[in-house]
C-alpha cells in the first residue's frame, strides 16, 4: 500500500515538473534573450546561463520607440475600460439578479451568448460604423469596443455573485425605508467588494490580451502595447535580420506585470474563472 | 401596487439598458449588416458600393485561397479541440489533487492563459526558428543532428501553430474542466472505489458523466474561438508558407484591411458565421439530450 502511495507521489511531482518546465523554460528563455549582449544571442546550442548580462537591449529598445507613451495609452485604454465596464455591469446584474421577467431573462441570455459571436464576424460593419463616428484611432472608440469585449464575462460573474446574496437583506432596507439607488449603493455595494475586485483582476488580464480591436481601430496617433510590440521590427531595428533582441526585451515589459499579477491572486482569478464557467 | 412593480421594472430596464446597448450596437447590429455588406460590391479602393447580389458568394467557392484557409481552419479546429479535451481534462485532474505543490501548479497553468497571444506567438516564430529556436535547440540535446525549419514548410507551420494554441490555451480549458470537476460528489467515488472500482472505471463511469454538461458548453466555446483565431496567426505566419496556414479570420482581415475589398471581406464573414451557427446549434443541441 505505502509503495503504491510514494510511486503516485513520485508521478504526480513528475508530472508537475514536466508541466512547469513546458510553461516556465521558454519564458526564461526570452528573459534570458533579453538580458544578452548583441553577439551572444545568435548561438547554437542556446546559451542558457550566461553571466554576461546587460540591460543594453533595453536601452536600444527605449531610444528607437516611445514605450513609456505606448505603457500610457494601453493604461488608459485599461483604466477606462475596467471601471465603465465595472459601473454598468454591476448596474445590470443586479437588474439580472432580480428580476425574472420575460424579457429580462431573454436579454441576459442575449448578453452572454452574444460572447460566442467574436469581433472577427463583425468587424467589417463595425468599422465603418466606428469610422462614421468618427471614432476611429481615438480613446472613446476603443474603450467602447474593450468595455463591450468584457461585458458578457463581467455579466456573467456578477449576475450569479448577486444572486447569492439574499434578498431579505434588501427587504430590511426596504423596510427602513431606503430607495433602490440607496440599496445598491449602500447595501449590495459593500459586500460586493470582493466579486468587484475579482473580475477587475481578470479583466485586466484580458485588456492587456486584446490584439485584434486595436490592430484594427488604431492608426498612429494611439499604440498600445500589444500593437508596439509587432511594430519593433519596423521602428527600432535596422537590419535585416529580425532583432529578436529587441522584441525579447519589449516582450518582458508587457509579460511581467502580468505575471507578477497572477502570482499575488492566481486564487482570486482561478475562482474568478471558474465562476464564470459555471452558468448552467 | 401594480404601479410600484411596473415602476420597479422600469427601473430594472434602466439598469440593464447601458450593457445591452453596448453589446447590441457593437455584435448585433453589425453582425446582421455583414450578411447585408456581403451582397454588395463594396471596395474603399475603386470607391464603389453597389448591390451585387451573390456575385461575391460566388467567387467565395472557386476562390482557391479560400479552399486552403476552410481546410485549415477545419483542420485546426479539429486537431486542437481534440488535444484540448484529452489534455485539457488531465490537467483539470492534476490541477484538482491536493498536495504540496497545488499552488505552484495552478499558478504555473495561469500564465500561459494570461499572456497575450500576440507576444507568445511572435516569442514562437523565434522559438520555431531552425538554428537559434529553443525548440529545436532542446531536440538537439537528444538528437545532435536534428534541422527542421517548422515554419517554412506547410505542414511544420500549421504542426507549430496547433501546438502554440495548445501551449497556450490547454490550461484555459482545463480550468473550466475544473470548475465542473469540483462538483462531482466525492462520496460517489469513495463509494465506488469500495467496490473495487480502478481509476478508468472511475473516469468514465462517474467523472465524465458528471462533467459531461460543462465539457460541452466549454467545448462549444472553444469550437467557436478556435474557428475565429486570428491573432495566433497574424503573430506566427501571417498565412505562410504560401496560404498554408491562412486560417480564414486572417484570410478575411487580409481582404478587408489590405486589399480592401469590403464587400467580398463580409462574405467570407458570413461563411464563417454559419459555421459557427451550425456549431452552436449542434453543441445546444447536444447538450440539452444529455441530463446531468
Amino acid at each position: 500500500m505505502t509503495g503504491r502511495r510514494t510511486l503516485q507521489r513520485a508521478l504526480l511531482i513528475a508530472v508537475t515538473a514536466a508541466v512547469a518546465f513546458v510553461v516556465l523554460w521558454p519564458m526564461y528563455w526570452i528573459l534570458i534573450s533579453s538580458l544578452k549582449p548583441p553577439g551572444r544571442l545568435f548561438s547554437s546550442p542556446i546559451e542558457y546561463f550566461s553571466l554576461a548580462l546587460t540591460l543594453d537591449n533595453y536601452r536600444r529598445l527605449f531610444s528607437g520607440m516611445d514605450v513609456a507613451s505606448m505603457a500610457a495609452a494601453t493604461g488608459v485604454i485599461t483604466g477606462f475600460s475596467l471601471v465603465i465596464t465595472m459601473v454598468i455591469c454591476t448596474a445590470a446584474g443586479y437588474a439580472f439578479a432580480r428580476f425574472d421577467h420575460k424579457l429580462v431573462l431573454l436579454a441576459f441570455g442575449f448578453v452572454i451568448f452574444s460572447a460566442m459571436v467574436p469581433f472577427v464576424i463583425s468587424i467589417v460593419p463595425m468599422y465603418v460604423f466606428i469610422r462614421a463616428l468618427g471614432l476611429v484611432d481615438t480613446y472613446p472608440g476603443l474603450v467602447l469596443l474593450y468595455t463591450s469585449h468584457l461585458i458578457p464575462f463581467t455579466v456573467a460573474v456578477m449576475t450569479g455573485f448577486i444572486k447569492q446574496i439574499p434578498v431579505t437583506i434588501e427587504e430590511a432596507a426596504e423596510v427602513d425605508g431606503a430607495g433602490m439607488t440607496t440599496i445598491i449603493v449602500r447595501v449590495i455595494g459593500p459586500l460586493l467588494k470582493p466579486a468587484i475586485a475579482t473580475v477587475t483582476i481578470i479583466n485586466f488580464i484580458i485588456c492587456m490580451n486584446e490584439f485584434f480591436i486595436p490592430l484594427i481601430f488604431t492608426i498612429r496617433k494611439i499604440v498600445p502595447l500589444a500593437v508596439g510590440i509587432t511594430k519593433v521590427p519596423r521602428d527600432v531595428a535596422s537590419h535585416y535580420v529580425e532583432p529578436w533582441d529587441l522584441i525579447s526585451a519589449m516582450g518582458m515589459l508587457i509579460m511581467a506585470p502580468i505575471v507578477i499579477f497572477v502570482v499575488i491572486f492566481e486564487k482570486r482569478i482561478l475562482s474568478g474563472l471558474m465562476a464564470g464557467s459555471i452558468k448552467e | 401596487m401594480r404601479n410600484l412593480r411596473a415602476r420597479k421594472l422600469l427601473v430594472a430596464w434602466l439598469l440593464v439598458l447601458p450593457v445591452l446597448a453596448i453589446r447590441l450596437a457593437t455584435t448585433a447590429y453589425p453582425t446582421f449588416s455583414v450578411f447585408w455588406y456581403s451582397l454588395r460590391d463594396y471596395s474603399f479602393l475603386l470607391r464603389i458600393n453597389e448591390f451585387s447580389g451573390f456575385e461575391n458568394l460566388s467567387y467565395l467557392v472557386t476562390d482557391p485561397k479560400i479552399g486552403s484557409a476552410f481546410s485549415f481552419t477545419f483542420t485546426f479546429t479539429v486537431v486542437s479541440i481534440t488535444l484540448m479535451l484529452l489534455g485539457g481534462i488531465a490537467l483539470a485532474h492534476l490541477l484538482n489533487v491536493q498536495f504540496g505543490a497545488r499552488r505552484f501548479l495552478r499558478t504555473t497553468a495561469l500564465i500561459p492563459w494570461a499572456l497575450p497571444m500576440i507576444v507568445a506567438g511572435i516569442a514562437a516564430r523565434w522559438a520555431f526558428n531552425d538554428v537559434y529556436g529553443i525548440v529545436n535547440d532542446l531536440v538537439r540535446r537528444f538528437a545532435a543532428d536534428f534541422h527542421y525549419d517548422w515554419l517554412v514548410s506547410p505542414v511544420g507551420a500549421q504542426t507549430a501553430i496547433i501546438a502554440v494554441d495548445f501551449w497556450k490555451n490547454v490550461s484555459f480549458f482545463a480550468i473550466l474542466t475544473l470548475a465542473g470537476l469540483q462538483n462531482v460528489p466525492s462520496e460517489l467515488h469513495e463509494s465506488a472505489k469500495i467496490d473495487g472500482a480502478g481509476p478508468v472505471t472511475l473516469l468514465v463511469r462517474i467523472t465524465l458523466p458528471h462533467i459531461r454538461r460543462t465539457l460541452i458548453i466549454v467545448t462549444l466555446f472553444f469550437i467557436m474561438w478556435r474557428l475565429s483565431s486570428f491573432d495566433i496567426v497574424y503573430a506566427m505566419t501571417l498565412g505562410g508558407p504560401g496560404s498554408s496556414t491562412s486560417l480564414l479570420a486572417f484570410r478575411m482581415y487580409e481582404e478587408a484591411f489590405k486589399n480592401l475589398n469590403i464587400g467580398y471581406a463580409s462574405s467570407i464573414a458570413v461563411a464563417l458565421f454559419l459555421i459557427m451557427a451550425a456549431a452552436g446549434v449542434a453543441g445546444i443541441l447536444l447538450y440539452r439530450r444529455v441530463d446531468y
